[in-house]
């Protein structure tokens, strides 16, 4: 189900990014997208009634039924990743809107070579 | 004997000093570029592992010919690049002391998801010079296919990982994964469409068009040489060693290969914008390589790889040149540009020759070896396709070359007081380092047994695939 949703969300990340000329829908396209696969990464290491990966005082054995943590540090690493391609967008975003004064790509018309 | 692992930590400490001392930045890249080169002769060969874990649970490092040979190629052009272009580069410190150090890992890691870091690091980077271009909208263009791309690749590794339990390429490789099974498809295509939107090919390269199109002489000549030539080289580790290709997989991604490179082609023979020609040809020299690496064509690929990344660094610097000395890129309004620029103008020429492939070039000794590699292997359809384009190379060549060279028209006396301009292109110490690359292209083209033993040594790459042709068969000597 929970991969279902995940694919769901790429799915439609990849629409909003293919149907909008709006430089920061487009951006947002992209962050659903990005947490849609998050969601998918986090899916697989995930079963029911798996417990947090930590050794405590509770879950002391290796043979307690841990959810996969390596899908979770995976995770982590993408999320950041998404950080900075989303702030790095919208530099891109400012620099567009300072040089052609809108957000519209249409509008650009592709912008002529120089 | 030093730990490869140095050639990512110390690019990425002086990219961290080049923000604070950034007074100095030019010369903490300068010597980034150069400490890098230094150490690839002392690395210490074979496989290191990371953090005491031991593969496949941590991540290793791999130098093996095929790696050192992608080093040691991304390191020398990206320091002739910085070299030829300090005043642009300076101002890209960081970011180019930064891209050194995810090209390094790209090339050096064992790991896929690692992998994915390094290429984010590396395409980052490349979204930042690619504003070098004043256009901020292919920029973002580029942003957001890199971006689907790395999500695509995170989707399709993540399926790898929960069907096998191991990221490592290595262990990956151990369990002969039979890509015909139809559950082990789509993750694949999710990889290979990653790869395939950086290594430009058709139908995912729609933003090279914008991006090198507007490129500058620095930017221009790394993405085409340094960031082109290793996007390759992973290629090469990646669908060989990691997922062997074979069956209906196999022939659609050659495929793909094989029109990307008739289309950049008969595309770049339509332009009269220089950077729009080499732009096109670069597409269509990745389209090929692309194919042979699918073919499992290792020694041959790699030969092109480097030619072709050689002979576009040469070009895309002096046009990027010429360009910012008349505010065009347009050959008909460059004519006889190399009557007055005669050592610029024949490193230029000796590039483009060897691109077409023509004997005593680099290019020549790449081509054939595809050539024979491939008839080698039974196949006629893909050497067929390499030749017609050939002609279709030679001829947008030839006639920019004639263009750049003869100042006036057809049948006129070639002078000076046609040509368009008597400025100099590079000054003296740098028509020098432009005109010593292309002498590389012409060495290793005279002498090709020895650039080709130096590039593969005898054991050849990835478990034996080493020269198909060799100048002793021409002379009868086998």
């Amino acid at each position: 189900m929970i991969r279902l949703a995940s694919l769901l969300l790429i799915l439609i990340g990849l629409y909003g990014i293919f149907s909008s000329r709006n430089v920061i829908k487009i951006l947002i396209g992209v962050n659903v997208m990005e947490l849609g696969v998050n969601i998918f990464i986090i899916s697989v290491g995930f079963f029911k009634g798996g417990i947090a990966p930590i050794l405590t005082a509770d879950s002391f054995s290796s043979a307690m039924k841990f959810v996969d943590p390596l899908a979770q540090a995976m995770v982590l690493t993408s999320i950041v990743i998404g950080l900075g391609i989303t702030a790095l967008g919208l530099v891109f975003a400012r620099k567009i809107h300072a040089q052609y004064d809108t957000y519209d790509l249409g509008a650009i018309g592709g912008g002529k070579d120089d | 004997m030093i730990n490869p692992v140095f050639m990512i930590a110390i690019p990425l400490i002086l990219a961290f000093l080049s923000l604070v001392a950034a007074r100095i930045k030019k010369w903490l890249l300068l010597s980034g570029v150069l400490i890098n080169i230094a150490i690839l002769f002392f690395l210490e060969k074979g496989e290191t592992v990371i953090g005491g874990f031991k593969p496949p649970f941590g991540i290793n490092l791999i130098l093996d010919n095929y790696s050192m040979v992608g080093l040691a190629l991304a390191g020398l052009l990206l320091l002739a690049g910085v070299v030829l272009s300090l005043d642009k580069a300076d101002k890209y410190s960081t970011v180019l002391l930064t891209a050194l150090a995810g090209i390094n890992g790209m090339l050096l890691t064992g790991d896929l998801f690692n992998l994915f870091i390094f290429m984010e690091i590396t395409i980052i980077s490349a979204y930042i010079l690619s504003t070098a271009g004043k256009k901020p909208e292919y920029s973002f263009n580029y942003l957001v296919i890199g971006s689907i791309g790395s999500v695509f690749y995170l989707a399709g590794l993540v399926v790898f990982y929960s069907l096998t339990g191991t990221l490592n390429m290595a262990d990956l490789a151990a369990q002969n994964l039979s890509m015909g099974t139809p559950e082990l498809l789509v993750p694949l295509f999710l990889i290979f469409t990653a790869f395939a939107i950086e290594a430009k090919l058709i139908p995912f390269g729609g933003w090279v068009k914008g991006v090198y199109g507007n490129s500058n002489r620095l930017t221009g000549a790394l993405f085409a040489s340094v960031y082109a030539s290793t996007v390759l080289f992973v290629f090469g580790r990646v669908f060989n060693e990691v997922f062997a290709l074979s069956g209906a997989v196999q022939t659609i991604i050659v495929l793909i290969g094989v029109v990307t490179f008739a289309f950049g082609e008969a595309a770049a023979f339509r332009q009269v914008k220089m950077r729009r020609i080499l732009l096109y040809s670069s597409i269509g020299q990745s389209g090929l390589a692309a194919a042979l690496f699918a073919l499992g064509l290792i020694f041959p690929a790699v030969l092109l790889v480097i030619s072709n990344a050689v002979s576009k660094f040469i070009m895309f610097s002096i046009t990027g040149k010429l360009r910012e000395i008349y505010k065009t890129d347009d050959y008909t309004d460059l004519k006889g540009v190399f009557f007055s620029n005669k050592l610029t103008g024949i490193a230029f020429s000796i590039s483009a020759m060897s691109l077409i492939g023509l004997p005593l070039f680099f290019g020549f000794y790449a081509k054939l070896n595809a050539l024979t590699a491939l008839f080698n292997g039974g196949n006629w359809f893909i050497p067929a396709v390499i030749l017609l384009f050939a002609i279709v190379e030679g001829a947008y060549f030839i006639r920019l070359l004639i263009a750049l060279w003869a100042p006036g028209k057809e049948g006129e006396i070639a002078d000076k007081s046609h040509a368009v301009g008597e400025i100099r292109i590079f000054n003296i110490k740098k028509s020098i380092l432009v005109f010593i690359l292309s002498l590389v292209i012409l060495a290793a083209g005279l002498i090709p047994d020895l650039a080709g033993k130096l590039i593969s040594s005898d054991s050849g790459f990835m478990g034996g695939d080493g020269p198909a042709f060799t100048m002793s068969q021409l002379k009868g000597g086998e």
